[in-house]
Parts: C-alpha cells; structure tokens; sequence
C-alpha cells in the first residue's frame, strides 16, 4: 500500500523580477502534489536601503503568492540559508523552489551559492531550482547595490562637516604643538561618528580616505602639499586609512544592528499584544476589530477592513472615522480563512516597508487562523445541538409510537365491533363506543398540535411569525379552545391594554395547556382564575387552579420532556408529559420566563411572561 | 330553506365523504370536484352558490383557483387547510377568500360557517346599496359619517369608525391584518398592525356596551378580524 504523505513547498519571495516565474513554478508543483504552499520571505538589513520600484516589485510578488493560495510568511536574519532552513524545518516543508542563485561566480571569496548552503543546512529537503530567464536581471538581484553607491544629501553634507571639523580640531591642536598622533586619533574618531550619523557606509569608507588625504595636505611637511618628506609616513598613512576603515564598517554595523534590534522588538511586541488580544476576541467581530487597531498601530495609516460576512470596519489616526479613501492610492492585501478568501485590507498610502509588510501579513495570518478558530468552535457547537435535537427527536419518537397504540387500538376495535355486529347492538352501546372513538381522535388531535408545535420550536426563530398581538384578545380566543364543562374559568385581565410581540398561535397553545391541566389536574366544580398584569417591561399571565397542588421536589421537573405527574386521577390516564415542555420551550423562544409556585390556600399557580412591546399608535 | 348548492373540492375520498354526508343530513345540495381543473369546470357550468376548497390540491395551487374564480365570480369561497401554518390561509383570503377552516375541524365549526356564508348571502342578495348599514343593534349612516349602538350615538374616534367602516362593508368575511391596515392607514408596517390591535380593542368596547354576548367583531389568531353578520 502506498503510503500517501502531505507535501509542504516552500518557496522563497524576493523583489528580483524573476521571482514571479519562480512563485508561479511553485503554485504548480504544490498544485501537482496536491500539497500547502507557504511563500517566505526573508529579510535582510540590506531591505532597509531597497528601492521604490523593488518595494512595489516585492509587494506584487507577495500578493501574486496569496493569489496562487500560499500563505505568506517573513522571518528576519542576514543569513539568508539559515533562515530558510529553520523555518523549513520548524513548518515541515519537505520541497522548496528557489530561483536560479544570484551568487556571483569566478570572484575568489565569493560565498558558496544559496542552494549549496541549503543542501548542507538542510539535507533533507527537496530542492527545485527555476532558471533565471532574462539574464541582464542578474544584476539587480541585489537591489541594494546602486543604492548603496549613492549615498543622501544629507549623509554628504554629514560627512563632509564631519571632516571640517576634524580639520578645524587638527589645526588647533597644531597650534597648541601637541604631536600629530593626536590628529590621527581625530580623524579616526571622525570617521567613527560619520559612520554612526549617516545611514550609508561608503560614507566612512570616503571619510577614511579624505582623512588620511587632508592630514597629509595639511598637517605633514611639506604642509599644504601631498608630498610627504619623512619616510615613516607611508606606513602612518596605511595604518591610519586601514584603521578607519575598520572604525567606520564597526560602527556602522553597530549602528545597523541596533536599529535592527529596535526593530524587532517592536515587531515582537506590536506581533505579542496582537496574540493576547487575540486570544480574548470572543466573536469574529472583535477579531477583526483587534486586527485593524493593531494594524493601524503599526502602520499608522488609515486603515479599511472588509470582509466577505459584511463587515467593514475603519481606523483613521486621528481617531476620527476614515474617508472612504478610493483605493487609487490605497495598498491591498487579502486574508483567507480555512482556505476560502475571507476578507482584504486596504492600508492609505505608498506601498509598504518590508519589515511593516511582514509583520502585517503575520497580524493578518494570526487573525485568520483566530477566525478559524471561532468558525470551527461553532461549528462543533452547531453540531453538539444538532446531536443533542436528535436524540430528543428520537426520545420523542419512541414514546409517542408507544403512547400512540392505545388510543388507536381503542379507535380500530370500537369502529371494527360497530362495523361487524353494531346493528344487534344496543343504542345506549353504541353510543358509548362512538363516545370512545370520538374522544381518542380529540385526544389525538391535540397530541398532533403539540408535536407539530414541537417541530416548529425545533426549527427555531425563522419559522415564528411574530406579531404585535393584544394579550386580552389571545387569551379569549384560547379560552374558546378549551373544553372546560365542569370548571368555572375566571379572567381578569385589567383595564391596560397589553400588547406584545409574539407567534400569537403558539402562545395560544401556551395557555390552552395550561388551562386544560389545570382542568385535568384539578376536582370537578372548582375555580380556574386567569389573570394578566403589566410588570414594569414585562406582561405577567398567570394561571391559578385549586387543585392539590404540586409536591415542593416535583416543582422542578414538571418543565422536562416526558415527565408526567403521579396523580391518579381518572382523567389523566394518558399524558404524554408534552405539554409543560412545549409551554416552557415557546416561552423561552419568546424571551420570556415560566414557573410554577403554590396557590393559597391550595393549587398551584402557572406563571409566564411575555416581554411589552412599546408602540407608537399611528393616528 | 337550506337550498344552498355547494361545490366541495378534496382529493382525500374519506374526507370528501364525511363532507357529501354532513351536508346531506343538513339539507344542502352538493356537487363535488376532486381536483383543481374539475373545480374550475364545475364552478362555471353549475353556478354553486358556496365552495369548499382545499388548498393542498394534487394537480393546482388553491391560492390559484380563488384568483382564477374571482375574475369572474363573487362567490363564497371557504377554504380549508391540513397546515398549522397561517401563512397559506393568509394568502387565500388576501386573494379573494371569505373564510377558512384548518384541518382536523369538527362537523359543528363545518356548519357553523356555512350559516355564516349563508347569511351573508341572504344579505347580500336583500340590501340594495344604501347609505345606511345596519347589523343587529349596529347602524351606520356613511352619508352622515356617525354610528349608533341601538338609540345610543357611538362616540368614536376617526380612526375607529374608518376601521368599523372597513369591516362593515366585508361584514361575514374574515380580513386579514394586512387587508385591514392597508385600507386604514395605508401601509402595513409593524406599527400599523400594532395600532390596529389597540382601536381594535376599543372599538370593541365600544361595541359591547351594555351587552357581553353581542359580538360583533371576532378575532381569528395570526390571521385577522372578522365582523360577523348578526
């Protein structure tokens, strides 16, 4: 048997041209294999200095690998290999796609290729290599070597102060006579401070230069001249130009590297409070609230979330509610949830840095995965009630087939005795099998009501037909359904009038089993007092009997399905423990209460409540 | 005097059955169609004063046959519905319907509305149009724009006479609330049904001033009013 194994590619995001083809080779394989595609993108300190145009370049190839249905990811580091290699063994990627290197060949020190460190890094991974078509690209593979050779204005006039100064210090201290190794020591110490002020070091590479230049021209004899006399001075130079040279890249790196650690502890930090705010969003709402504040945190831009459940939520910096900004100058990203596109941001503005275009696509993933998180919770809840209305069905089902046989047992054989022998039959036997028959089909009847009542709660709200109804009008129209001969039924329903929201049908029912209990339960000839008040937000009907009441440890459970009181009166010889069930379900589905308490002296009193509906009356 | 002929439409035999026998035994005369294409030719070619019509039919919707008979027929038409739902019943009286009954009814509401129907016929067979209704103790002069309980003038507001003319002039038919709203105010929001309810109730209190058991207007739950033809 073969054994099938889930394929995970890697491929790797630069804002190298070529990079699409490689991104799209991927998205083919990962197709082929039938595996996940993650894009990764690995930043450098170099991405700091990147172009516009290679921004913008390493943006489309982002979005190209979201298009294709990878999930994208950033992790930073200089060494590129390792980078890729850890987070190819932390996600368990078995291939990875790599462009045709861009490592130059025939230099003596140049470093081994990315694919060859990546072999030894990480042996077992698969490696795909996509030859570099266009050729003459090979040169901006490193985008950031022409920006490097040109530093800033300001970095200019940075060094070149730097340097007057030098020289303005080195001529004083002439002056004072104090030796020339002093000067040197100024020089080197202006070299260091160009190399921490400006952001380019071939800054402190000219300034090293220019240094040991100007100290020849103006502090060696013959002075003012690039001459020098005395023979040490070759070596003095060499060691003062190799000196500042190393000054300057130390500095520099320190400088790069401090900046780069503020970097990323802001981004562990913005990444950090995203997590827990995360973890206490309850609803998809609050997810993506939390993620739009955290973008906006970030990015502090305005900033427009949508998705595809409708929601739209906006962040502006200055707290006011965004412009609905066009688009036209507006940077999109989008986000899928369990693989389906679920919803995009917009962020205002130029497209982004690198490192706030890695940490918004991890905001953005987190919040996905959260998402999914919540769409499956629910999912497993829906199915929890769903199993749950199952097994009440098939309890339902079960004891109503059983309850179901007597009464029509009771139907087929009177019918079958009056069909065969009826006319030997006495009148007065007739009549009472007939009465039989009559009153269990009645009694099915009701029985059919109330399941079909059941069934209607269980399909929940969108099956209600909720009206305003006047509570007087529903109780005399149940009253008219009750067969209550041998009771007397009082209402007092207050000069108020009551009006509510509710299925006017089902709350009829509501009280028509309560009342009919209430005959059932209770001695022939006594009271049933009906009554309905206004408490404050709420319409309190209650039903009274004076019956023998109901025992303090049945109170509880007389709501439960199936339950079914242990009076033995003769009239309740089949109950099906429905009706109380039913009642207490249609009042909850209308946000309402039900209960049961004693009546005084004896009896018991059903009570619900309906919540007022407050209308305006249009005159 | 029963000579009312009624077209019972059914498919369920049993049912059809205990109908043609009821009827029988109250003295009316009966036709009966088992599906909606029969209804259609009975109801043209015998001129049946009544219809009983079941809505869930095997070959038409019923909504369907009261629209086709309204276009040329004022007759009648009770329907009859085996779903607990008052949505269906709701449609067939917003299409022409006078009354319904829901399934499983007993022999007694069965006859209780044909005496409705049938007075409702006699009246509309015997009043001529005229400016002044009357219903038992209930007169209204529409000219003069006032009614009267008896000798007694009603006090009532515009809006409780407007509703009061309303179901006066569909006396013996159930009106949905929808029906009753559009005609009073308009529209039929949710507002409307709620201010519906409370003239409802105070033209009623009105109405059985003095008397508990004349009732004029009587409620049909999730369905609508009817006044009813004393």
């Amino acid at each position: 048997m073969r054994k099938t194994i889930h394929e995970h590619i890697l491929v790797c995001l630069s804002s190298a041209p070529s990079n699409a083809n490689t991104i799209r080779a991927a998205a083919k394989l990962s197709k082929a294999f039938g595996g996940t595609l993650t894009a990764l993108y690995v930043q450098t300190k170099s991405a700091d200095q990147m172009g516009a145009e290679d921004r913008r370049r390493l943006q489309r190839h982002t979005r190209l690998a979201e298009k294709l249905g990878a999930s994208v990811s950033a992790v930073t580091g200089d060494d590129v290999a390792f980078q890729i290699a850890e987070f190819a063994r932390i996600s368990k990627a078995t291939k990875i796609v790599l462009g045709r290197s861009a490592a130059p060949k025939g230099r003596i020190f140049a470093p081994k290729p990315l694919t060859e460190q990546l072999v030894e890094l990480a042996p077992y991974l698969d490696i795909y290599i996509i030859p570099d078509s266009a050729g003459k690209n090979r040169r901006r593979q490193n985008p950031a070597t022409r920006q490097r050779i040109r530093p800033s204005v300001q970095d200019v006039l940075i060094t070149i102060g730097i340097l007057t100064l030098s020289t303005v210090i080195g001529f004083a201290f002439h002056r004072m006579r104090f030796t020339e190794a002093n000067t040197i020591t100024i020089y080197i110490l202006g070299v260091l401070l160009t190399a921490l002020f400006t952001k380019n070091h071939v800054c402190s590479g000219i300034s090293s230069l220019a240094g040991v230049l100007l100290f020849n021209f103006f502090f060696t004899e013959p002075r003012l001249s690039f001459r020098a006399y005395a023979s040490g001075y070759p070596v003095t130079f060499a060691v003062m130009l190799f000196a500042s040279l190393l000054t300057g890249t130390l500095a520099n790196q320190l400088a790069v590297h401090a900046k780069r650690s503020t970097q990323t502890a802001w981004r562990t930090q913005v990444l950090l409070e995203t997590t827990q705010r995360l973890s206490r969003a309850e609803e998809e709402e609050d997810i993506l609230a939390v993620m739009a504040d955290q973008l906006l945190k970030l990015l502090n831009r305005p900033i427009l979330l949508r998705c595809a459940n409708g929601v739209t939520i906006r962040r502006h910096p200055d707290g006011e509610p965004a412009e609905d900004f066009a688009g036209a100058n507006a940077q999109r990203f989008a986000f899928a949830c369990g693989g389906k596109p679920f919803g995009e941001v917009l962020v205002e503005g130029d497209a982004l840095e690198p490192l706030e275009s890695g940490i918004l696509h991890s905001i953005l993933g987190e919040g996905a995965l959260a998402i999914e998180n919540r769409q499956n919770a629910r999912q497993k809840e829906e199915a929890a009630v769903v199993a749950k209305n199952e097994q009440l069905r098939a309890n339902l089902l079960r004891s109503i087939s059983h309850d179901l046989r007597t009464p029509l047992t009771s139907i087929s054989g009177n019918a079958e005795t009056l069909l065969t022998c009826g006319g030997g039959m006495a009148e007065s036997d007739r009549r009472a099998m007939l009465t039989d028959i009559y009153e269990d089909a009645v009694w099915l009847i009701r029985l059919v009501e109330n399941l079909l009542s059941i069934t209607r709660i269980d399909e929940g709200h969108a099956r209600l037909s909720m009206t305003t109804e006047l509570v007087d009008e529903v109780i005399a129209e149940s009253l008219r359904h009750v067969r209550a001969k041998t009771h007397t039924i009082e209402t007092d329903l207050g000069d108020e009038l009551l009006l509510a929201r509710m299925d006017a049908r089902l709350v009829s029912q509501v009280i028509v089993n309560l009342v009919e209990n209430a005959v059932k339960y209770t001695p022939e000839g006594s009271k049933i007092e009906i009554s309905a008040r206004r408490q404050e937000k709420e319409i309190l009907v209650r039903v009274a009997d004076h019956g023998p009441g109901i025992p303090d440890e049945a109170k509880p459970r007389v709501f439960d399905m199936f339950y079914t009181g242990s009076q033995k009166i003769a009239d309740c010889r089949r109950s099906m423990g429905l009706g109380l069930y039913l009642c207490q379900s249609i009042i909850h589905l209308h946000g309402g209460t039900i209960a049961v308490t004693d009546n005084i002296p004896h009896g018991c009193v059903f009570a619900f409540t309906l919540p007022v509906s407050e209308v305006t009356i249009n005159e | 005097m029963n000579k009312l002929l009624i077209l019972v439409v059914e498919d369920d035999p049993a049912i059809r059955n205990l109908m043609a026998t009821t009827l029988k035994a109250h003295d009316y005369r009966y036709i009966a169609a088992p599906t909606g294409a029969s209804a259609l030719m009975q109801a043209s070619t015998a001129q049946p004063d009544v219809m009983l019509l079941d809505l869930g039919l095997p070959d038409m919707d019923g909504v369907e046959i009261i629209r086709k008979i309204r276009t040329w027929s004022q007759m009648p038409i009770i329907v009859i519905s085996a779903r607990a739902e008052d949505t269906d019943k709701i449609d067939a009286l917003d299409a022409g319907a006078d009354d319904y009954l829901t399934k499983p009814f007993s022999v007694e509401e069965l006859l209780a509305r044909l005496r409705v129907t049938q007075r409702r016929l006699n009246f509309m067979q015997t009043s001529t149009p005229s400016p002044i209704f009357t219903n038992g103790e209930l007169k209204i002069d529409y000219a003069a724009g006032c009614a009267w309980l008896g000798e007694q003038e009603l006090h009532l507001t515009p809006m409780e006479y407007k509703l009061l003319c309303v179901m006066a002039r569909n006396v013996g038919k159930v009106l949905t609330l929808s029906f009753i709203t559009q005609k009073v105010w308009g529209s039929s929001t949710e507002s409307d049904i709620a201010s519906l309810r409370v003239f409802m109730a105070t033209l009623r209190k009105k109405l059985s001033a003095g008397k508990e058991d004349a009732q004029y207007i009587q409620t049909h739950i999730g369905v609508g009013y009817r006044m009813q033809k004393l």
